[in-house]
């Protein structure tokens, strides 16, 4: 009876872990207002592929000779797209995402649906340059 | 002997081909389908894997029922530019937020993964040459009407 009632035991406690662990991971998201304007550069192509730790056991990877297109600015940097790659963030769910740079660095990602950002634990650098065309791969 | 195993073979097979999707391929059906309207966009839904095929939960699209996740199966829906958010739900909901551009077709892959009681579907938005590859051995299953 005792090895009944803690298989029974084992059994919830298993159910009510496993049910929280399918919604565990959640993207830390802050609300973000993104303006259109200016900035230093209009536009950038990654000289060299990037691997970017999304510090939840995902990672993503920015292709070399992808061209970033400016499309706004929030308080965390300037918002950069592309069209030569898809960009998602993921957690428990999927993001579409464009990249936040400043001083050269990504610092994290904007997510235009829910029009927040996402940091980065740790800035990544990124090896700019100008647009060159046919680079892409 | 023979027989026996024979059986189990069929039987197998049935298990895994129910619940996958039936139809024109969408090499044959892609034809016909309606030029995309200039002012709009397409996101095509496809699950190319046969696993976990008796798990096909609704699809939805900004809270609108688009049609449902059936395996080998594809559908498709046009729609204004704009913020799109696509959810499957199994016993927890899966969400994929996306954009789409006027003239823009965007694929999204239906995958599935281990859960407790059930599969979990998740929506993955996919490169444009990965979409077209996989959708290719997929049946057209219609949108939900």
């Amino acid at each position: 009876m005792k090895r009944q009632c803690m298989y029974a035991g084992v059994c919830v406690a298993l159910m009510v872990a496993s049910g929280c662990a399918f919604d565990v991971y959640h993207l830390k998201q802050l609300p973000a207002t993104m303006e259109s304007g200016r900035s230093a550069r209009d536009s950038f192509q990654l000289v060299k592929e990037q691997e970017v730790d999304l510090g939840n056991s995902y990672k993503r990877t920015l292709r070399k000779g992808t061209r970033w297109t400016h499309v706004g600015t929030i308080r965390q940097g300037e918002v950069f797209k592309t069209a030569d790659q898809i960009l998602t963030v993921e957690a428990s769910n999927v993001h579409e995402a464009y990249i936040v740079v400043s001083s050269n660095k990504l610092v994290g990602f904007y997510l235009p649906v829910e029009k927040a950002y996402s940091p980065l634990s740790e800035p990544v650098d990124l090896s700019i340059g100008a647009v060159v065309q046919g680079m892409n791969q | 002997m023979n027989a026996r195993l024979c059986f189990l073979v069929v039987l197998a097979a049935s298990f895994l081909s129910a619940g996958c999707a039936t139809g024109p391929k969408y090499g044959e059906i892609a034809p016909s389908f309606g030029k995309l309207a200039p002012d709009k966009g397409r996101i095509y839904v496809y699950r190319a894997s046969a696993l976990g095929a008796a798990v096909q939960p609704q699809v939805k699209l900004n809270g609108e029922t688009i049609g449902n996740a059936i395996s080998q199966g594809f559908f498709y829906v046009d729609r204004a530019p704009g913020h799109y958010e696509m959810m499957t739900s199994t016993e927890v909901d899966r969400k994929l937020s996306l954009t789409l551009d006027k003239g823009q077709t965007r694929y999204v892959r239906l995958n599935i993964s281990m859960g407790f009681f059930v599969g979990h579907v998740y929506p993955e938005l996919v490169e444009s040459d990965v979409g077209q590859k996989e959708i290719q051995e997929c049946s057209y299953i219609g949108q939900q009407k």
